[in-house]
């Protein structure tokens, strides 16, 4: 039963003094919770850093390989491409050559470049013509040349001349070796 | 629940001031879930809080966050009235602008709500948990007799007394006494003090308008009668014989109160009494016995007047109101 006019006061065993001190140790508390939480996500953030950072090193490691095979691969095009500039030049400029050494009266019907070799095909006029407007230019060039005739409808003649540097003769339609057809000049 | 546990763990300090005329006494109990610890109780010569007094509870309230100050209520607007119905209050008494509270759904014992403001301001150093009343203590303390017997019962405190008048614990009348200023106002009362001897007690005028009375009293005046024991067993049916021998027992009493103030505390009772027969508000019942607790050390003087002049059967105990106040502290804390 109540007897008194007035309601106790609350109590508390949080004193004004007590109350301070457990604000101030709260807070110091908070202060090394959450420093200890930032270097934790800090620790965390570095680890995942680093993991990303050596995942993109490996990354990069084999982007840098697959490019370096296909630099060697484009250099080794370049080098082919470069070698085949090179003697499709020499071949235009043998080429152009070799319709230079051809006369205006003789008429080359085909001409065959081998590797070490030139087969010509054509009609000339007389062999005369021929031994001394062609046949003369191409033994300057080549070590050996052989020329065959046979005569044609109106009266010239067809020949073949075939020419090589080695000892060895000239193969026509060798598989193994390079050849350039030229038609009828 | 926390609290709960706190509670639990910590020990609990009552504080009980109580300030009498010039001096203030405090009693202070420092009480664990076992039991009583420790009890100590001092004495002021000041009615406000001093240094010295400030001091003496602190160096014990520091010791326990659960720390209980309990005062009594001594100012003079105060009472008690013989209902707890709202209705009926105001018939009694107006208790606007009073706290007032019920004991035990019979009867409400109220205060001025200023009143308890300038307890608290007074006590603003200290904090002040619990008021009582003095009619609260004297309740409590004559609890036995209350609600057994109809009696008048007097709380005597240095400076104001509160009777009350109980039948088988229904309050009939209660009124709260400043016997402080008496003094000062007893050159006024004493030129009505024989007038109003007269006036109170009218048992001649009561006796001569009835019939029946008379012819008693023809009987009463049989000298021989007198002698014998067996008229004297109406009186005697009357007497608390428990009480008496408690009284015994407790023979050694300390005065402290001087002729002129237990004369003074005995013109206020009677004028009292007088009132409480005289007021039609009140269920008027012949007051045959009054239980005292005396907190101040009367003189058997007072006694005496009640004994003689009114013809009443006169029980004192000693009273410690600050050890009362704690009780009551306790039992409202729930110790």
């Amino acid at each position: 039963m109540k007897y008194s006019y007035i309601n106790p006061r609350k109590k508390s065993i949080f004193t004004p003094e007590l109350q301070l001190l457990l604000t101030f140790f709260s807070v110091a508390f908070f202060m090394l919770i959450a420093t200890y939480m930032f270097l934790v996500f800090k620790d965390y953030r570095f680890v995942k850093d680093k993991s990303d950072i050596l995942k993109e090193r490996t990354d990069l490691n084999s982007s840098i390989f697959t490019m370096n095979k296909k630099i060697a691969f484009i250099e080794k095009e370049s080098m082919l491409a470069e070698k085949i500039y090179t003697k499709n030049a020499v071949l235009k400029d043998s080429i152009s050559n070799l319709f230079d050494l051809v006369p205006q009266r003789i008429t080359l019907s085909q001409a065959s470049l081998l590797k070490n070799g030139l087969i010509l095909y054509g009609i000339t006029p007389n062999k005369d013509i021929y031994n001394f407007m062609l046949q003369a230019p191409l033994r300057s060039i080549f070590q050996k040349s052989y020329s065959s005739f046979y005569p044609a409808k109106n009266g010239w003649l067809r020949f073949v001349s075939t020419n090589y540097m080695g000892e060895s003769d000239v193969r026509v339609n060798d598989a193994d070796s390079p050849e350039e057809l030229i038609g009828e000049n | 629940m926390l609290s709960k546990i706190f509670e639990a763990l910590y020990n609990k300090a009552f504080v009980n001031i109580v300030t009498d005329d010039n001096f203030t006494k405090v009693y202070i109990e420092i009480v664990s879930k076992k039991g009583l610890l420790s009890s100590v109780k001092d004495v002021f010569e000041t009615e406000s809080i001093g240094e010295d007094m400030q001091e003496f509870i602190s160096s014990y309230i520091s010791q326990t966050p659960y720390t209980y100050i309990s005062v009594l209520d001594t100012s003079m607007r105060q009472g008690a009235i013989p209902t707890c119905s709202r209705n009926r209050m105001d018939y009694f008494y107006d208790i606007s602008g009073c706290e007032h509270k019920c004991y035990a759904n019979k009867w409400t014992y109220y205060t001025y709500i200023d009143e308890i403001y300038k307890l608290e301001e007074r006590y603003k150093g200290l904090g002040l948990d619990l008021i009582f009343s003095p009619f609260v203590v004297l309740a409590n303390f004559f609890k036995d007799k209350i609600d057994t017997y109809m009696a008048m019962y007097i709380l005597i405190l240095d400076g104001y007394m509160a009777l009350a008048v109980f039948d088988n614990s229904e309050l009939l009348y209660a009124e709260y006494i400043d016997t402080k200023h008496i003094q000062e106002s007893e050159d006024i009362l004493s030129d009505d003090m024989s007038s109003d001897l007269d006036d109170n007690i009218d048992l001649d005028d009561v006796a001569v308008d009835n019939v029946e009375d008379i012819e008693s009293l023809d009987d009463f005046a049989d000298i021989e009668d007198l002698d014998s024991l067996e008229d004297i067993d109406e009186f005697s049916e009357s007497k608390d014989i428990e009480e008496e021998l408690q009284v015994e027992a407790e023979e050694e009493v300390e005065v402290n109160s001087s002729f002129g103030d237990d004369y003074n505390r005995f013109t206020m009772i009677q004028n009292s009494i007088n009132h409480f027969y005289k007021d039609e508000r009140y269920n008027s019942q012949f007051i045959e016995t009054a239980y005292i607790a005396d907190n101040v050390g009367i003189s058997g003087d007072l006694k005496k007047y009640l004994e003689e002049e009114m013809f009443l059967s006169v029980y004192v105990r000693k009273i410690d109101v600050v050890s009362e106040i704690c009780d009551l502290a306790k039992l409202e804390i729930g110790v």
